[in-house]
């Protein structure tokens, strides 16, 4: 038998197959450059000259957002509380008062190992009184910054209803502002408290490791202006970076929450029990 | 020397997270199930009816599948009003998340309005075909539009409306458990908040909606009928009644059982829950859920399940028991959603709850709220008779 | 034979299906064509994120066009420290290479306020592995000099330690140290 044209099940079933076999999804990919701009393009000449490569392998080829990885720890024994970190993230993105994309806590421990956190303004005024409100005899002190921790079982781009938060092929936990109804539940899911809606776009927001920064191979504002090496960021694609060595050393990093099952990309170092 | 993670030790310093500070979910997202809650215990009435032939409850029935629809059609509004941007709720139809709750709205709204307007069109369609004889112009054609153009009150054309009914209350009874079930689900599914995350959520939530509708329904009636000086059906009372009680138990016992399992368990974060029903939220809970709310409908429910009273009496205590519930289900959903958010993430404090005036989810706007599903019904009222008593063919 | 009313009936349903199907036509046509490409979210959202400009440079960028600073800076303590900190972002002093604003250069009381941020001791916290700190006004008590000096009367703000060994060296006290 003759058959003169394709029966139109057969033309839906083979769309179907090529869409599956996303060809489709290839040849959106030369329409938009879906994280296949390089660094390049992201930044003028003359400022690039300026502004050297601070993550290594980031700007020498095209960005692959599928072949990356990062990590980003936090020494607590080195955070001396001044807050720049803070301060340099309310700048980076305008982040209105009263909310805070990363923070320094502060732990006060007495003699009978009764701690006591406190966090005046995110600590974005640095830590340079003793409390006063509480009246006990201080054995010790200590600091510990927090920010995304870039889940890999992600409860907030779990709970999103419109696809407003993902977590893209390179481990970043975004969010879409465009597409973000602000109906707050990502941000009772987040178990960290790292999101907030910010009052002026009545959309939701948080730390995003400067995404922006690390695509143009320049690490996060926060590690940038971080004066005692107390947070630390790198690709661990590059095995002379100071991540790689930490993460891959003999030395004890933990995680914040780990019972909740998020699977976080920020690990802490010298975090004692009491820090959750 | 004291243990560090003793639960108490934990709640001294009082510290909330920074960006805990603020309670995100207010007042309308305390609404929002309970208009849902209240349309499915409605829900349940009509089905007892039109699919279980319960017969005493027919005096209700058609009432109830109406005061289902007023509500339903308010339900969008409390979510419209909390959205930070809500000219962008088409997003949830455009590009639902499958693995969000949230994200089921869109469709199981549509779904159920759809459901349960086909239903009281099929319900009032002799009706409709009587007021389209009787009337001109628009009212016209509205019913022209209700009864599909076709005035067949043929006993065959009424049996296979029956038969639809049976079909659309047999869907309807699964969306509608749905509809409320998944804003259950969307608590429950929460692991960063421990008074949610619980897989009892949705069955507490279905439960006392079920409470909340029903008694909604026993306390219109009771009320309408004797505004407008009409008589009221026993049985049908008593039947309501008992359902009210089954379901009151089952609710009340798993949200006990909730708590105690917390109590008992005492896993990770049992501190906070503690804390929190015994501190910021012991009058809320412990005085006006459990004593107050919960205690006095569960001594009224055995005396009218066991002793012998009057029917005035009864329904007396019916219209009591009614109105107290549907304030229990209310301060249940109130402890549930903002008492939940009070507790930080540090672990180590709560943060307080100051419910405005005047705001986009302030006082005022929650009782606007409330109100308009009663103007609604009240319009619906004038198409749609409520009571089958004021037509003379069967309904 | 089907009667008039459930010829209707049938009719209804069938308007039904049509809508939900004209529906999903035009839900597809209004959900962002890079939707769904890596996830359920907007492919597009990726790339406007990582073009979002940058505000903060690095501290490379800022000595180098300030190499009267960068000489002492990177020779102190303090080459840590991010210029940007105390003088602002790099967005708000250089566009495009060139300069487009003035930041603001800190005098006096404030000068002592963003010292003390990190050199304070009476919080008992800081490592003195990582930071020395000091108390005030002891410290100025302890130098012998006026409690109402400001830290860069005696401090070079970008390298404290600058005129301290240089004054040890004059005056001949050892254990000068970098």
């Amino acid at each position: 038998m003759k058959i003169t044209a394709a029966p139109p099940e057969l033309d839906r079933r083979a769309f179907i197959i090529s869409v599956l076999k996303g060809s489709v999804a290839g040849s959106l990919l030369l329409i938009y450059p879906m994280g296949g701009g390089d660094a390049s393009d992201m930044l003028e000449t003359s400022e690039m000259a300026g502004l050297p490569e601070e993550i290594p392998g980031i700007r020498e080829q095209p960005y692959d957002i599928h072949a990356q990885r990062f990590a980003f720890i936090v020494d607590i024994t080195r955070c001396i509380g001044c807050g720049s970190c803070c301060v340099a993230d309310k700048r980076e993105y305008n982040v209105p008062d009263g909310y805070y994309r990363t923070w320094v806590e502060r732990y006060t421990k007495d003699f009978d190992d009764q701690v006591w956190v406190d966090c005046p303004n995110g600590g974005l005024d640095g830590y340079q009184h003793p409390r006063s409100d509480i009246d006990i005899q201080v054995r010790d002190t200590f600091f510990v910054p927090k920010l995304c921790n870039m889940c890999r079982e992600t409860p907030c781009t779990q709970v999103c209803p419109v696809g407003a938060t993902f977590t893209t092929p390179d481990g970043f936990v975004l969010m879409d502002s465009d597409r973000c109804v602000g109906c707050g539940y990502c941000i009772q899911a987040c178990p960290y408290s790292s999101r907030f809606l910010n009052p002026v776009t009545k959309t939701a927001e948080k730390c995003t490791w400067c995404y922006h920064r690390v695509r143009k191979g320049l690490l996060p504002a926060c590690v940038e202006v971080c004066p005692t090496g107390a947070r630390k960021f790198g690709s661990l694609n590059d095995k002379n970076s100071e991540v790689y060595k930490i993460l891959k050393g003999p030395g004890v990093l933990t995680v914040l929450k780990e019972s909740m099952g998020t699977w976080p990309a920020l690990y802490y170092l010298g975090a004692r029990l009491e820090v959750i | 020397m004291s243990n560090l993670h003793e639960g108490a030790t934990m709640l001294v310093s009082n510290f909330v997270l920074p960006n805990d500070l603020h309670v995100h979910w207010s007042m309308m997202i305390v609404l929002y199930p309970y208009i849902t809650g209240l349309v499915d215990g409605a829900f349940i009435i009509g089905a007892l009816y039109y699919l279980f032939d319960v017969k005493t409850l027919k005096p209700v029935a058609r009432f109830s599948l109406l005061f289902a629809l007023a509500f339903l059609l308010c339900a969008t509004i409390p979510l419209l009003l909390h959205l930070g941007r809500p000219e962008r709720n088409l997003n949830m139809l455009l590009t639902p998340n499958p693995s969000s709750a949230m994200a089921g709205f869109g469709y199981i709204y549509a779904v159920s309005m759809g459901v349960l307007t086909f239903i009281v069109v099929f319900v009032y369609r002799p009706d409709m075909v009587e007021l389209k004889q009787r009337s001109r112009g628009v009212v016209k054609l509205i019913c022209r539009l209700l009864t599909f153009d076709c005035d067949d009150l043929s006993p065959r054309a009424m049996n296979l409306d029956a038969r639809i009914i049976k079909i659309l209350m047999g869907i309807g009874i699964p969306v509608a458990a749905v509809l409320h079930g998944y804003v259950g689900f969307i608590f429950g599914g929460v692991k960063a908040n421990p008074t949610w995350s619980t897989p009892l959520m949705p069955v507490i939530f279905l439960f006392s909606a079920c409470v909340s509708g029903i008694s909604a329904i026993v306390l219109a009636y009771i009320v309408i009928r004797k505004i407008t000086g009409k008589p009221i059906d026993g049985p049908c009372i008593v039947t309501c009644i008992k359902t009210l009680t089954g379901f009151f138990i089952l609710a009340f016992s798993f949200e006990m059982l909730e708590v105690f399992s917390h109590s008992y368990l005492r896993s990770g974060y049992h501190h906070m829950v503690a804390g929190l029903l015994n501190g910021p939220l012991a009058e809320s809970f412990w005085l006006w859920q459990v004593k107050i709310c919960s205690g006095i409908p569960l001594v009224l429910l055995t005396v009218m399940a066991f002793i012998k009273l009057r029917q005035s009496w009864y329904t007396l205590l019916a219209a009591a028991v009614s109105a107290i519930l549907l304030l229990q289900v209310f301060i249940m959903r109130w402890n549930v959603v903002i008492g939940g958010q009070l507790m930080s993430k540090s672990s180590r404090g709560y943060t307080v709850f100051h419910p405005e005036w005047f705001d986009k989810e302030g006082i005022v706007t929650v009782i606007v709220v409330m109100l308009i599903p009663f103007v609604i019904l009240f319009v619906l009222g004038k198409i749609f008779p409520f009571w089958a008593d004021e037509r003379k063919a069967e309904c | 034979m089907i009667s008039n009313y459930e010829f209707r009936l049938i009719a209804v349903a069938a308007i039904i299906v049509a809508a939900t199907g004209l529906g999903m036509v035009v839900k597809a046509r209004l959900i962002p064509d890079s939707f769904g490409l890596h996830g359920h979210y907007r492919a597009e959202a990726i790339d406007a994120e990582a073009r979002r400009p940058i505000r903060h440079g690095t501290n490379a960028s800022c000595l180098k066009c300030h190499p009267y600073e960068a000489a002492s800076h990177l020779a102190g303590r303090h080459k840590t420290i991010s210029c940007e900190f105390c003088h602002g972002p790099y967005a708000d002093h250089v566009r495009d290479g060139k300069k487009m604003g003035a930041l603001p250069v800190k005098k006096d009381a404030e000068i002592t306020t963003l010292c003390l941020r990190c050199h304070n001791t009476e919080i008992k916290a800081r490592a003195q592995t990582v930071i020395k700190t000091v108390a005030m006004p002891g410290h100025l008590e302890t130098q012998q000099v006026k409690t109402t000096h400001t830290c860069n009367q005696c401090h070079h703000v970008h390298a404290p330690l600058k005129y301290i060994n240089r004054a040890k060296q004059i005056t001949g006290i050892t254990g000068a140290q970098s």
